[in-house]
């Protein structure tokens, strides 16, 4: 199979899984007992007002109708306007994706950065105090819930020294130029390099939470991996053609021991923005997860649903590009 | 068997399992979940005061009247923590019988019938699997409202595919093993097989997954409490005692996040020990592979 037909069929094979996460949504928001315009107006409203905004929002249709009109919208990338702002949730959900994208990709370099040099010492050291200290390590931070290291973090760096801001993204009025939303990047293309330093200080604290608690997982791949690896003939044939130890491990077996390693990455991707709303949330960090809880807190169901429909179609668009990148590595995976 | 054989037999059983590092490992996350379970049932009666009025002067750091402090409300943090316990654990098991309720059936289902309905439903848990779970439990809890078993539901639905896909995938191997086509050569229906036959064959990974699901049910009940969508306060629960204790963390009142806190940890790495050691001195293969 060539990459461009791999490349279709997998693109294909996502369609239904969109749609099954699509159709769970609606599930789950629309047919469990819960009525939004009852919840949203109070049990109080007068029983015209209320059939009034039922029709308003087409609640008021079968629910068949209703579940081919929300799939209809959403193919014209309509997710209904917030019953709270009347503004449009596509609208809201874009001024807070790059937000969530930030912090999501800087958590993910410190993971992967902890995982990759731990792992791979670990796993040259087997059983080494390197490696027992990683075991141990990931063992413990696996048990950790992501809001109390956030905490302890808060405390130790925000109260206790006083070095770091402990809620927000950037003091006001000191945003960068918007080009890309990603206010780093965009400090960066614009030479402001106080917006930088501002940006760069705020995104520590959650970047490091976020990252410290999914580095447990990446730890332990690669380490596993790679014991797997050193220990096979072409590392044992690298080694005695007198090559050296280092270009050994990080050169010949990390890359080999890479592909397993991405493909697990993929399914680590629910973690990785479960465990962005609950930093979100500590850190007041101003993404989709606080915006999904915020509109839970009014009822706003029509913010709720877009929210979660947004990380369904983040989810399946990365694990795509995920599976694509691993095809281009290793030509094995597409047949 | 005579006894004095069968009891040589437990002690040789005893001596190999705490030699071995998982076999002490299970051990020492068997100590913890036992501590816990004791300190939740017995919480009302041990438990120096009501976790939920107010027993002393508010934000006291810990002290030897209050061990673990008191909160914005001068309640007992000691107290609360220990009472949290229940809630915890209460809610995680409940969580985990009710995945496991929805997942085991419909693995077994799908596993040994397979064809279209096997398709389907591998496509719909999986899809389920996918997604993140808390996201998910966030939508069901938010349509749900709060309670024990709104709350049990919502985490239900997160964990309900694992438990599918172990099931799933051990039964489609089993079915074609010897001993069941030999039940049905016999004559027994299917009904039979499934039951007497398979069921008992993949029960022993259930045991290692239900263990593991339980640590991250308590994960995901805090989280949930955390964001305000767990047991309605002022019941006292973790998650909402460390959401309540970061409104003033400004404050430095360290007590009232640090002890909930290692409660939750401290349990969860309990549950994980246990699983994992479990699993590796039952399965000594996959240890040695890593």
């Amino acid at each position: 199979m060539s990459l461009k037909t791999y490349l279709l069929a997998r693109v294909l094979l996502a369609i239904p899984m969109v749609l099954i996460l699509l159709t769970v949504v609606f599930v789950v928001l629309r047919i469990i007992p819960g009525d939004p315009v009852l919840t949203l107006l109070g049990g109080k409203a007068p029983i015209e007002v209320i059939e009034a905004k039922r029709h308003e929002l087409g609640l008021d249709k079968p629910i068949l109708i209703q579940y081919i009109d929300y799939l209809g919208n959403l193919l014209k990338g309509d997710l209904g306007k917030s019953l709270l702002t009347e503004r449009p949730v596509l609208e809201e959900l874009g001024d807070r994706l790059p937000a969530t994208i930030e912090l999501t990709i800087f958590g993910f370099i410190i993971a992967l950065v902890i995982g990759i040099f731990w792992g791979a010492e670990a796993a040259r050291r087997h059983d080494s105090v390197f490696d027992v200290s990683a075991r141990v390590y990931s063992i413990f931070i696996y048990s950790v819930p992501v809001f109390w290291l956030g905490m302890v973090l808060q405390l130790i760096f925000g109260v206790w020294l006083r070095v770091l801001p402990v809620a927000g993204r950037i003091p006001p009025l000191m945003e960068p130029k918007h080009i890309t939303g990603l206010y780093i990047l965009d400090a960066l293309f614009t030479a402001n390099w106080e917006s930088l330093k501002e940006a760069f200080r705020h995104l520590l604290l959650p970047g490091v939470t976020l990252g410290l608690i999914i580095s447990s997982v990446f730890l332990r791949m690669v380490r596993g991996n790679m014991i797997l690896t050193l220990s096979q003939d072409y590392t044992r044939a690298a080694r005695a053609r007198g090559i050296k130890e280092k270009s050994v491990v990080y050169r010949h077996a990390l890359k080999n021991a890479m592909v397993p390693i991405m493909t697990v990455m993929g399914l680590q991707l629910a973690l990785l923005f479960a465990g962005a709303v609950l930093t979100e949330t500590t850190f007041s960090w101003p993404g989709i997860g606080t915006y999904l809880v915020q509109k839970i807190r009014y009822r706003d169901f029509m913010a709720v649903q877009g929210a979660i429909v947004i990380y369904a179609v983040m989810v399946v668009t990365i694990s795509i590009i995920v599976d694509i990148i691993n095809a281009w590595i290793d030509p094995r995976i597409r047949y | 068997m005579d006894t004095k054989f069968m009891s040589q037999r437990i002690g040789k059983a005893f001596r190999k399992f705490f030699r071995s590092g998982s076999g002490k490992m299970a051990f020492v996350g068997a100590v913890i979940l036992v501590i816990f379970v004791i300190s939740a049932v017995l919480a009302p009666h041990i438990s120096p005061y009501d976790p939920t009025k107010r027993v002393g002067r508010a934000f006291t750091p810990p002290n030897s009247k209050h061990w673990f402090g008191t909160d914005n409300l001068g309640r007992d943090m000691f107290s609360r923590v220990l009472h949290g316990a229940r809630i915890a654990l209460l809610i995680a098991l409940l969580a985990v019988v009710i995945a496991s309720a929805i997942g085991i059936p419909l693995g077994l289902l799908s596993g040994y019938i397979g064809g279209p309905l096997d398709r389907v439903l591998t496509l719909v848990m999986d899809a389920i699997y996918s997604f993140p779970g808390l996201i998910l439990a966030i939508a069901v809890a938010a349509v749900l409202g709060t309670g024990i078993v709104n709350i049990a539901i919502s985490i239900a639905v997160v964990y309900a595919p694992t438990y599918f896909r172990v099931i799933r995938n051990q039964v489609a191997s089993i079915k074609s093993e010897l001993y069941v086509e030999a039940a049905r050569a016999l004559g027994a229906n299917n009904w039979t097989i499934l039951i007497k036959y398979v069921l008992p064959n993949v029960l022993p990974s259930v045991v290692v997954v239900l263990s593991m699901n339980l640590a991250d049910a308590i994960m995901t009940e805090a989280g949930l409490s955390f964001l305000g969508l767990g047991i309605a306060p002022p019941t006292p629960d973790w998650g909402y005692d460390l959401s309540n204790g970061q409104r003033f963390i400004l404050m430095n009142d360290w007590w009232m996040i640090m002890f909930p806190g290692l409660a939750i940890i401290i349990l969860v790495l309990g549950f994980s020990l246990f699983s994992e050691g479990m699993n590796e001195y039952l399965n000594p293969n996959v240890g040695q592979q890593e």
